[in-house]
């Protein structure tokens, strides 16, 4: 199946040509595509230099619009399977196959990489935890659907989800949203091991300032989405 | 209400609509954006030429005195207002969103033709 790895990236200079050499042999068989989302540094001189396959943005949209324009590419590229990691190189492309496996079985049509499930790698400071667990339990209340990692951007969909989010998909902080409208959707959700590394190079993009407005944002855009969504 | 408020209100309608118009007139507005303010218009200028309406509004909702009815309409008519326009600007960064991002997605196509081109001119 034609697969692709969609890599937003914001001011990433100093991993992403790792990222992208790791991910070119760990998985030969897939694209990528990098999404510059206006980098303020040298991101993309970087990926003209390594001749990379990229997106790049003339305004910064943030995570979610970058995102979602790599599942526009992907729509109009005709892949089957679309995977998002993220630039800084947390995630593993070795674990790549694991969350491409049950997709390509037909068993789910989300598979998220999960670090909680073994427990392994990096785990993310004490606050944080608690915050994804209340998360996990708002949208397993609202929606069914139980997912232990709700932050986490690293993900496989399928088809259908490709088009689902090229034509819409969340902004601000998207990955617990992207859930719940999986969820109300009737997708089938899985879950899978992977271990995370911390992140080398760069900054988070939630500070602990921002991390009371990111609580009180999510929350309500979960119920929204699901007020705002007949589950099917 | 005194005769003198009646005629001063009655002005500042008056020049609140030539702003209307004026900025309409120069394309500063565009007039389906606008149809909510000529509406706050039009609605004070029936209670201003017809304080009976406003006496009533005081008399059915107890307001203590006609000035408070007022006060309290032109609050709601503000925050109607300003709702409408948070929800145009919504819309708008919508729109703009989905812009970039066919843009990003037409810049790579245009890169890859012009490094295609290049290599056959080469070649």
């Amino acid at each position: 199946m034609k697969t692709l790895i969609i890599i937003p990236a914001y001011n990433e200079e100093a991993s992403i040509e790792y990222v992208i050499n790791k991910l070119i042999s760990d998985c030969p068989d897939a694209d990528y595509v990098v999404i510059n989302d206006c980098s303020k540094d040298n991101t993309l001189e970087v990926l003209k230099r390594c001749r990379a396959n990229y997106l790049n943005s003339p305004l910064n949209l943030g995570i979610g619009g970058g995102v979602q324009m790599g599942y526009k590419y992907a729509l109009s590229n005709g892949y089957d399977i679309a995977i998002q990691i993220d630039g800084d190189g947390q995630h593993d492309t070795s674990f790549v196959k694991d969350v491409v496996n049950p997709i390509e079985a037909g068993e789910a049509d989300i598979v998220i990489g999960s670090r909680f499930i073994e427990k392994q790698g990096f785990q993310s400071s004490g606050m944080r935890r608690f915050g994804i667990k209340f998360l996990s339990g708002l949208i397993r209340l609202c929606c069914g659907a139980k997912v232990s990692d709700v932050t986490s951007g690293f993900r496989a969909v399928n088809r259908r989800y490709i088009e689902i989010y090229a034509q819409e998909y969340p902004t601000d902080y998207p990955e617990p949203e992207a859930i719940v409208k999986a969820a109300v959707t009737g997708a089938r959700i899985r879950e899978i091991p992977v271990i995370m590394k911390e992140r080398e190079t760069g900054t988070s993009s939630i500070t602990p300032f921002k991390s009371i407005y990111y609580m009180i944002k999510v929350s309500l855009a979960i119920l929204l989405c699901r007020i705002s969504n007949r589950r099917k | 209400m005194s005769q003198t408020l009646q005629i001063a209100l009655l002005g500042a309608i008056l020049v609140y609509f030539v702003i209307v118009v004026v900025l309409l007139k120069k394309k500063r507005l565009q007039l389906k954006y606008t149809l909510l303010w000529l509406a706050m218009g039009v609605c004070f200028l029936v209670l201003a030429l017809f304080p009976e309406v406003l006496f009533a509004i005081r008399d059915l909702l107890g307001f203590a005195d006609a000035m408070n009815a007022l006060f309290v309409l032109m609050i709601g008519f503000i925050l109607i207002l300003v709702m409408a326009a948070t929800s145009i600007v919504s819309g708008q960064s919508e729109r703009i969103k989905n812009l970039i991002q066919a843009n990003a997605l037409l810049e790579k196509r245009v890169r890859e033709l012009e490094e295609k081109t290049e290599q056959s001119k080469e070649s």
